[in-house]
């Protein structure tokens, strides 16, 4: 009997010959050997491709693989954002528990509100209005801002081998911020516009009340300005730090935005990085990939093609598409809503404090898990990152209160002991607490005080931290009664007063009082012994 | 706004209740994803999500593309999980799914017409001649696999997808000639001539 083709055979390794046929050449395979080695073979292979098959490939299709690549991205979008909210949130910290008047509150610089409104002000008025009288002092900072950029990029190009994107967008941002010379198309009005007609073949440096973009750049906008309007095209990425950035027309690279409000009813081709209060992604707004940002409200009604990653201080309404996974922190005060009409191709992950902030429509569609994770307040004793966190908070300042001594040994013993003067640093340190940061603000807006503002405002945030030192020193004291004034006991005093501080400060209310008072007396001491220090000698 | 978030339903979320989840068997959470429950289609993307890439990341050229015809497959689940009748596994079933899922979009590049032309050179009737490299050997390592991967990746599309389909998918010849709108002789060759190459580009492998 003739032998079949090795494709007749292959359809019976695969079970795909009819009832009769794989009859006729299972007989034929009872007498023909070579013909059963084959098919045995191309089982074999069968087999083996099932096997290489099912088992998945980490590289090309795990998820595993994708978010990966993902999370290397949200590593430098988290640099960003830190790098963006790193001022904010440290000064933030240390204000949490002032309260300022009312009437006072338009002028508070630390409420949400009021420091992005300085922020864009400062800037604004930096960039638009003062450069005439500024012009030699904008040179110095200039180059001490390269030098510290080179050095600083120097440092981390050869840590981490390369700079990623973002990363190195922001760099370049900073650069042709800091550098007056560069081949920009730079315009400084009030009011910058591209016409409907025209095109810039350059990236377009603007700063002015008004930046308005009818027509076509073809590089990137770096704009600074009250309100940024995009109708026309950009070609590159679109950077503004502004009051109000709305985009109609079409970004086809990134937003970088440092805005009050960022409104989006056109194209975007990537994605957006930055931090606002106030996001809108209009329906008929489009975003090419993600969305990373952090965001006082967030309002998407539009498309992302891929996932949103947003930190939350208000609210999150999400009605449009998001290829990807939905990722929310926060929405503590407003909530996290999604309604009917959302549809989220991936994961959703809520990080809340109360379920009851969460509200999904029966409608919205999610194609992932949801994963709502409640952050409980109350659990932080039960994390071991607390201790290590703590242990390290009092290292740093007993290691700050140790060098102080080497370095100033009469200034802070003196310091010391000022706080034994009770009411009198308490008031002093009070007043300055309050009255420091509205000198500096005035003295900031003549714009020749600028760089003696922000020398003020380090030594203010220096002596905020120093507070807890002094005070922590005096109290150690007090309750050891060392016999004499060695620098060893003062240490060991700092020590004692320092964990006893920490202690208290965990007690809710009064631990919150007592670090308040603690600021005061040790910022009252500090201005009390730089009063004396600075005063010649009798 | 205010109204609307009223309207909207608290989610059913208890603490640990995905872990509920995911020590259920693979019938209860069906079934629960049938009444529409979205933490049973959470879990189902949770154990499969994987898979369905996987499929999609052979049956389609991009990664993104990959990720948004997986996204899109278990968007569609809350539907058309309703037509599952268990009778092949769920496994199976959801990766017939997303295999039409790609050709889906594999036809929508063209605009409409067929995914792949038949070409009329009597593939169906090639035989196979003597000097063919033999079928790969049945015991292969780890590494050898991912060979094997990498090389059924590289292939050309009109022999990736059909093989893809086969042999991750598990369809059968007759399903892969009526999803790619081909004839079932012509699926038969595609299958033997994709094995072929794969043969001929894994030289060590066949013995």
């Amino acid at each position: 009997m003739e032998c079949y083709s090795e494709q007749t055979y292959a359809l019976l390794a695969d079970g795909e010959l009819a009832a009769d046929e794989t009859r006729r050449l299972r007989d034929h395979l009872a007498t023909c050997w070579r013909c059963q080695k084959l098919v045995d073979a191309l089982r074999a292979e069968n087999h083996v491709l099932i096997e290489s098959l099912n088992e998945l490939p980490e590289e090309a299709a795990s998820p595993a693989g994708f978010s990966l690549r993902r999370w290397s991205l949200g590593w430098s979008d988290l640099a960003i954002m830190a790098a963006l909210l790193a001022l904010g949130s440290i000064v933030s910290v240390w204000f949490d528990e002032l309260s300022i008047p009312a009437a006072l509150e338009w002028f508070n610089p630390f409420s949400p509100g009021g420091r992005t409104n300085l922020i864009f002000s400062f800037f604004y008025y930096f960039a638009h209005g003062g450069t005439a009288m500024l012009a030699d002092y904008a040179a110095v900072v200039g180059w001490i801002c390269l030098l510290l950029l080179l050095g600083g990029s120097a440092l981390l190009l050869g840590r981490r081998g390369r700079l990623r994107h973002p990363g190195l967008r922001l760099l370049i941002v900073l650069l042709t911020l800091s550098l007056p010379g560069l081949a920009l198309d730079r315009r400084h009005a009030d009011f910058v516009t591209v016409a409907a007609n025209e095109t810039v073949d350059d990236t377009l440096v603007a700063a002015a009340s008004i930046v308005r973009v009818d027509g076509v750049v073809n590089g990137d906008l770096i704009a600074i300005a009250r309100t940024v309007e995009v109708r026309g095209t950009i070609k590159g990425d679109l950077i503004t730090a502004a009051s109000r950035t709305e985009v109609s027309g079409t970004v086809e690279g990134n937003i970088y935005t440092l805005s009050h409000t960022l409104e989006l009813y056109g194209q975007l081709g990537h994605s957006i990085y930055g931090a606002v209060q106030s996001l809108h992604v209009d329906d008929r707004g489009h975003v090419g990939q993600g969305v990373v940002m952090a965001v006082g409200d967030a309002n998407l009604e539009g498309e992302v093609k891929r996932s949103v990653n947003m930190v939350i201080s208000e609210s999150g309404d999400v009605s449009g598409h998001i290829g990807r996974d939905l990722t929310m922190i926060g929405g503590n005060r407003g909530g996290l809503m999604l309604t009917d009409t959302a549809r989220v191709g991936g994961n959703l992950s809520a990080h809340v404090r109360q379920l009851k902030n969460v509200h999904i429509a029966e409608g919205a569609t999610i194609a992932g898990k949801r994963d709502i994770q409640l952050n409980v307040r109350e659990s932080r004793f039960t994390r071991p990152r607390f201790y290590v966190h703590q242990a390290l908070w009092l290292a740093g300042a007993m290691l700050v209160g140790w060098l102080g001594l080497l370095l100033f040994p009469s200034f802070f013993q003196a310091a010391t002991q000022l706080v034994g003067s009770g009411w009198r640093s308490l008031g002093l340190g009070f007043a300055v607490l309050v009255g420091a940061p509205v000198a500096m603000i005035v003295i900031a807006i003549t714009l020749v005080g600028l760089p003696i503002s922000i020398i003020l405002f380090e030594v203010y945030l220096a002596g905020i931290y120093l507070a807890k030192v002094w005070v922590g020193a005096f109290l150690g004291r007090t309750i050891l009664r060392p016999s004499g004034t060695t620098k060893g006991d003062w240490v060991l005093g700092l020590l004692v007063g320092l964990l006893i501080l920490t202690v208290i400060g965990f007690i809710p209310y009064l631990g919150g009082l007592v670090h308040f008072g603690v600021v005061c007396l040790g910022l009252g001491a500090f201005a009390a012994q730089l009063y004396r220090a600075s005063r010649p000698v009798m | 706004m205010d109204a609307k978030r009223n309207m909207a339903k608290a989610p059913q979320l208890r603490e640990g209740g995905t872990r509920q989840m995911e020590g259920m068997d693979l019938e209860s959470v069906i079934e629960c994803a049938r009444g529409h429950d979205g933490e049973a289609l959470g879990e189902i993307y949770r154990r499969y999500v994987r898979r369905v890439i996987g499929l999609c990341r052979y049956m389609l050229d991009s990664r993104e593309s990959a990720e948004d015809a997986a996204s899109e497959v278990f968007l569609k689940l809350q539907r058309s999980i309703e037509s599952y009748d268990g009778s092949i596994p769920f496994p199976r079933w959801l990766l017939r799914v997303a295999g039409n899922q790609c050709i889906d979009v594999l036809r929508r590049r063209q605009r409409g017409r067929k995914v792949f032309m038949e070409v009329p050179d009597g593939a169906a009737v090639m035989e196979a001649a003597s000097s063919e490299p033999s079928p790969l050997g049945a015991v292969i390592s780890m590494e050898e696999r991912v060979q094997v991967r990498d090389t059924i990746a590289r292939l050309p599309e009109n022999y990736r997808v059909p093989l893809v389909l086969r042999y991750y998918s598990e369809m059968s010849y007759d399903e892969i000639a009526r999803q790619l709108d081909l004839e079932r002789n012509y699926v038969a060759a595609l299958i033997f001539r994709a094995k072929q190459e794969l043969r001929r580009r894994l030289p060590h492998r066949s013995k």
